[in-house]
């Protein structure tokens, strides 16, 4: 079953701009979904219609397969969310902040001080939380999204702003809610380098269009697929010809013999073959290497 | 239960805010500055205890700066302040992802600002109290004041001006929510509040809620006597403003 569900999901903005078209979004439970794309492509929209705060114009969303419009509150009692920048009253501490949601959601007292262990913020004693560091704001913000321990996670871009550590940092405790509280997760973000040792599944949205979803493995799979190693040498009309001879599928573009292949083994044999044949080869290039270039790829065609 | 758990929240949200100690020093403010007065001016004080009309001569002394514009003003910086709270921490849309309806989020933060408004009247009256029996203690020669406190009379002036005051909070919130910009309610009420008293010596100035405290507070010293009921008049343009306010707020696209 997907622990979040929309259906022709779309949107438009009352100038009448099309911000989401047709977003069919499947979250399996147990997953750290990726929710990845440029910005302005519609990712905080789409979280924002999750969460109800915009109203949905057509389509539909769903929650542990119930519709969210029908059963708003029973469903937010198991959705925790964390929406661009850090929510918090900077008057108050962060056991404070804690306090007034722990009184909503009618949750003993004891799960504040656990919430603030998990975050490591239990020692922030009376320090008012509008002067802790942009990292300590928003490890609190996921503070407040896990207090009434959610079995979902909805993050937008929690590491915005952050420094190398502070991500490393947050990664690692998404890491450990999905793991040991075994909560779903859904995170955004506009670098898939930042996500990708994250999560278990994405997706890719681009100018309002889910242009993938699927597993990691999925997503590596797809680049390869895509992925071309290209020759460059001092007679490509007869290195062509050789290759073809031994079966390659190959193409020659730009003065250079592109192939589909990553294997290093398969791009060694091919060079030992065209050196074998007399061939010099000035030059073998391989793009699409990494999942980046392949997320890049997809959004700017 | 789910309204109670709400009015907990948002009371616990006003701890250590501007709003939540503008009410501790707008309720005492008058007080002090009467005391003062009363001990610059010792040598009448004697005098003035042993007078019949003393607690009703003190208590007009206590509302007239109150009535006209520490009250109104007051209302409209601290529910400004409060509605600003959500805005300024960009806390709207984590309230409102939290399990609970928008009706009762609505009502529970009006509620909370009515109970604020209670709290503002609790010290009021404690410091008009006080400044009354206090200087006396200071000053030699000065016993406690001779005449009864009129408890009927007070508690019914009270209840009116509290009543008086709920337009003007109903109509601050409903800005409050609406414009995330704190400068647009302040202005808009400080705006409304001097056009009041503008035309407080107009025959249909009663047709301006914010004026309605200054006007109850002339008739109750005799100065000039309007024939409208204020209290019908007050919550006829509170349950007015806080329904616009409710539909406002309910329908708004955009929560955050």
């Amino acid at each position: 079953m997907y622990c979040i569900e929309t259906k022709n999901l779309d949107h438009r903005f009352s100038s009448g701009q099309q911000v989401l078209s047709n977003i069919n979004l499947k979250i399996p439970s147990g997953s750290i979904f990726g929710f990845l794309g440029p910005n302005g492509a519609g990712k905080t929209t789409t979280l924002r219609l999750l969460l109800g705060l915009l109203k949905k114009q057509s389509g539909k969303i769903e929650f542990f397969g119930e519709d969210f419009e029908k059963q708003r509150i029973p469903i937010l009692k198991k959705t925790g969310s964390l929406i661009e920048s850090p929510s918090f009253y900077g008057q108050l501490t962060a056991a404070e902040n804690l306090e007034i949601l722990q009184r909503v959601y009618c949750i003993p007292k004891k799960r504040i001080n656990e919430a603030l262990q998990i975050v490591g913020l239990a020692d922030t004693g009376n320090k008012k939380s509008s002067r802790f560091s942009l990292g300590m704001k928003q490890r609190l913000s996921i503070a407040m999204a896990i207090l009434h321990n959610p079995d979902i996670l909805i993050l937008d871009e929690p590491t915005n702003g952050l420094d190398p550590n502070g991500i490393i940092e947050i990664r690692a405790l998404l890491k450990s809610l999905n793991e040991d509280h075994k909560m779903t997760i859904l995170i955004s973000s506009h670098l898939l380098s930042e996500i990708e040792k994250l999560v278990t599944h994405t997706g890719i949205i681009h100018k309002g269009k889910l242009i993938f979803q699927g597993t990691l493995n999925q997503l590596q799979q797809k680049q390869e697929r895509n992925s071309i190693t290209s020759f460059e040498t001092d007679d490509n009309e007869k290195a062509f010809h050789i290759l073809q001879q031994n079966k390659f599928e190959i193409s020659s573009k730009n003065g250079k013999i592109n192939l589909s292949i990553q294997d290093k083994t398969a791009i060694a044999g091919i060079n030992r073959i065209l050196v074998e044949n007399k061939i010099d080869v000035y030059q073998i290039h391989s793009s699409n290497s990494d999942l980046e270039s392949i997320f890049m790829e997809m959004v700017s065609k | 239960m789910e309204l109670i758990r709400c009015i907990q929240a948002e009371w616990l949200k006003r701890r250590h805010s501007l709003a939540s100690w503008l009410v501790i020093v707008g309720g005492f403010f008058t007080s002090v500055i009467l005391i003062i007065a009363k001990l610059v001016h010792y040598d009448k004080l004697a005098e003035a205890n042993k007078q019949p009309g003393f607690w009703r001569q003190h208590w007009l002394n206590s509302w007239e700066s109150m009535a006209i514009l520490l009250l109104p003003l007051g209302i409209i910086l601290a529910v400004s302040l409060i509605t600003q709270l959500e805005f300024r921490n960009n806390c709207w849309k984590q309230w409102h992802t939290t399990p609970q309806h928008f009706t009762t989020m609505y009502f529970s933060k009006l509620l909370v600002l009515i109970f604020m408004l209670l709290q503002l009247f609790f010290f009021l009256n404690i410091g008009i109290y006080l400044s009354a029996v206090l200087p006396g203690l200071f000053v030699k020669g000065t016993s406690y004041p001779a005449a009864e406190i009129p408890f009927s009379l007070f508690a019914k002036q009270n209840l009116i001006f509290f009543i008086t005051s709920l337009p003007v909070v109903s109509l601050q919130f409903l800005a409050g929510l609406q414009f995330k910009n704190f400068m647009v309610s302040l202005g808009c009420g400080i705006t409304l509040w001097i056009a009041s008293i503008a035309l407080l010596t107009w025959k249909y100035s009663y047709i301006l809620p914010y004026s309605y405290s200054s006007l109850y507070f002339f008739n109750i010293a005799g100065r000039f006597k309007h024939q409208i009921n204020f209290s019908y008049w007050s919550l006829g343009w509170f349950f007015l403003f806080t329904v616009a306010g409710y539909i406002l707020y309910i329908t708004k696209k955009e929560k955050g």
